[in-house]
């Protein structure tokens, strides 16, 4: 009884913006229950010509690439050791986890038979044929190596020395494996539509399109990781990081020119078909390139802009753009084929979308509310100093400022 | 990508449709047979006069009517819409859970035990022919099973043993000969094509028609079997895993070297730093 007071009590104290996306998250979860017992015929507008739709273009193939902040920054901070990005690291973990447990939500809600979903992890189903299954395994896996990361701020909090302790010595091995399962079923999300040989127009479909998808969750990442970190600073009170985010202004348009060329190499030499013979089709796939691709290359590849901290969000939030778009592009505009019907989310579809998207943000806040993700240990970036945590007693414990929860 | 490569006795269907009078006694014996639910449907609903308007998953097969003019005489062209059985299945190849399997007979079978309900086959199958069922809460994907368990017992499917015409059933090297047969002793009657000989990768339903394929509503299908367009970029997971795992270990490697490099370099600087060494040394200690 007291506990449901003291979180009612804790509920009412949130700013009402907090209130608001509870709110959203709340409608998702009614129009979860409404698939559950309706069927996805009766709550989704799809059929068996649009048998994808908006939660697989925008809850599976969009939010992979928009969790993708999590490894990329770890290899940047860790792997390549650029110990002063440490402060990017933490709140990149938690974004990403949480993007990639959505994921896994969004997944559930769609498939036709979610509590089967353990069928993919059953050996005498496994179809190495199939890109879906590889997805499907490193989606599971990646999420369970954020979740250790995860535990990192958890284990601060909670003061659990031992998995302090063991997560430190696995952050570099962690980092690696990140990037390993993250390059397979970024890729492999491009590899989906390969299959899609007569359906998906010549504009996207090439065989490049793993590369493609690989390097722009890539850059996307990178971007993703500025838009959280100035969004944080601007609205959570946080320090301003925008000398740190220029380190990775400055990588990103590498990144971003080397997919700009495997996207043109693939266009004038592995398409087949007619490209610009669909106006809506070349209008979609202009603006990508134009709004989401060349104009934030060109942003990032100026110094002023670069270094300034509302442009910096500018251009991520174009580069973020460009990569939905794109994401859309393949895996829905682009598979319309002419003289069909066209698809068009209905409003529970949508609901559920933006309750998964406020469930992120809302997650997000409540986390760097009661866990140390914001905090910054310089420190704690060398492997080679011995574990302070350790050596912490139990009255300096007692110091650390944890947030306590107010008596009702 | 189905591990064999002779098809040559799979049991394929050759669907003459020049001989097709359009009764529509398949789409009967294949609902009867595998007790297919009626759909309510309103006639004129889809292209033309067929009816119902699309497959679904209460509908496996169906005749699509065509009609136009020859000698000024209006004339009717059927298609027999029905599962390919695809030699190399897209269906198969892209199930996460392998719930489509390429039997030795020839049908593609789906085991609905198995699915996840991912839908991934509806995306990849060139001939749209999966169809899910939209009405439950927990859905199952529908399709042409080839009579399998027919087949099994050494009988014909059912819309073949039903048609009064156009269906022949036997081994797939043997439908092609008659096929070939056909074209050669009567090239006035037929489109010089055997479909389903090399589309797809080859498939066990082979067709003979009168009229351009486009315009009986074929789809256009590539001639490569389709999991070779997913293979070619899949096979190089295990490598590209293990090339980033072991580029991203060295790197990192070499990056920590590089600075505990430095840092012996500096501290071995000599004893005129040594106090502000120490110095630091003691803030940082302060600072943990």
């Amino acid at each position: 009884m007291t506990a449901a007071r003291y979180v009612l009590h804790e509920i009412q104290s949130y700013h009402r913006f907090i209130k608001f996306l509870i709110f959203l998250v709340a409608l998702a979860a009614v129009g979860s229950t409404i698939r559950f017992i309706f069927g996805l015929g009766a709550t989704t507008n799809l059929n068996d010509t649009y048998p994808w739709g908006l939660w697989i273009s925008f809850d599976v193939v969009t939010a992979v690439p928009l969790a993708a902040g999590a490894f990329t920054i770890g290899v940047v901070a860790h792997i390549f050791h650029i110990k002063k990005l440490e402060p990017l690291v933490r709140p990149a973990i938690v974004t990403g986890f949480l993007g990639y447990s959505l994921v896994c939500v969004g997944l559930m809600l769609d498939l036709g038979q979610p509590h089967r979903g353990i069928y993919v992890l059953f050996p005498w189903n496994w179809n190495v044929h199939s890109p879906m299954f590889e997805v499907s395994m490193c989606v599971m896996a990646y999420t369970t190596v954020l979740f250790l990361e995860f535990l990192h701020p958890v284990s601060e909090r909670f003061g659990w020395h031992i998995p302090l302790r063991l997560l430190r010595n696995l952050q570099i091995p962690f980092a690696i494996l990140a990037a390993m399962i993250s390059t397979l079923h970024q890729s492999t999300l491009g590899t989906f539509f390969l299959i899609a040989v007569d359906k998906l127009h010549p504009l996207w479909y090439n065989p490049l399109l793993p590369l493609q998808f690989w390097l722009s969750a890539i850059f996307t990442g990178l971007s993703i990781v500025i838009l959280e970190a100035s969004l944080v600073h601007r609205f959570m009170g946080q320090p301003n990081e925008s000398d740190l985010l220029a380190t990775l202004t400055r990588i990103i348009p590498w990144v971003m020119g080397c997919y700009m060329m495997v996207k043109l190499v693939a266009l004038l030499t592995f398409s087949e078909g007619a490209l610009f013979d669909r106006p809506v089709l070349t209008t979609l796939f202009v603006v990508e390139v134009a709004v989401g691709l060349l104009l934030p290359f060109w942003m990032f590849l100026q110094s002023r802009i670069r270094t300034d901290k509302s442009m910096q969000l500018r251009a991520a939030s174009l580069v973020i753009f460009g990569l939905v778009l794109n994401r859309f592009n393949v895996s829905m505009f682009g598979m319309i084929q002419p003289g069909q019907q066209i698809y068009a989310p209905n409003v529970l579809e949508s609901v559920v979308t933006v309750g998964i998207i406020a469930a992120h943000i809302l997650f997000f806040v409540l986390m760097a509310k009661y866990f140390p993700i914001f905090e910054h240990h310089p420190e704690a970036v060398d492997a080679t100093i011995p574990d302070t945590f350790r050596r912490v007693g139990k009255e300096e414990l007692k110091a650390i400022p944890v947030t306590v929860l107010p008596d009702p | 990508m189905s591990a064999r490569t002779d098809f040559s006795r799979d049991k394929a269907f050759l669907i003459d449709m020049t001989k097709c009078t359009g009764c529509r006694g398949c789409q009967v014996a294949c609902k009867q047979w595998n007790q297919l639910k009626a759909e309510n449907t309103t006639f004129f609903t889809g292209e033309g006069y067929q009816n119902p308007p699309a497959m679904s998953e209460h509908t496996f097969t169906r005749i699509k009517f065509r009609d136009y003019q020859k000698n000024g005489q209006n004339e009717f062209a059927f298609y027999k819409e029905m599962c390919m059985h695809c030699n190399d299945p897209a269906c198969a190849s892209v199930c996460p859970v392998g719930a489509f399997q390429k039997t030795a007979e020839g049908p593609v079978v789906y085991l609905d035990d198995k699915c996840i309900g991912c839908r991934f086959c509806m995306i990849a199958c060139p001939f749209g022919v999966p169809k899910y069922e939209w009405s439950k809460a927990f859905p199952l994907v529908r399709k042409c099973t080839g009579c399998y368990s027919r087949v099994q017992e050494g009988l014909k499917p059912a819309c073949a043993t039903t048609c009064p015409t156009a269906i022949t059933y036997g081994p797939r090297e043997e439908m092609i000969k008659e096929a070939e047969r056909r074209l050669a002793a009567h090239p006035d009657r037929y489109l010089q094509k055997v479909y389903g000989k090399e589309e797809a990768g080859g498939t066990s339903v082979i067709y003979l028609t009168a009229l351009p394929f486009d315009e009986l509503g074929f789809k256009p299908v590539t001639m490569r079997a389709l999991p070779s367009y997913t293979w070619q970029a899949l096979r190089l997971v295990p490598g590209i895993f293990l090339t980033v795992g072991g580029t991203l270990s060295a790197v990192s490697w070499f990056q920590h070297r590089k600075e505990k490099v430095k840092q012996a370099e500096t501290e071995s600087k000599g004893a005129a730093c040594c106090a502000a060494a120490e110095a630091a040394e003691t803030s940082k200690e302060d600072h943990q």
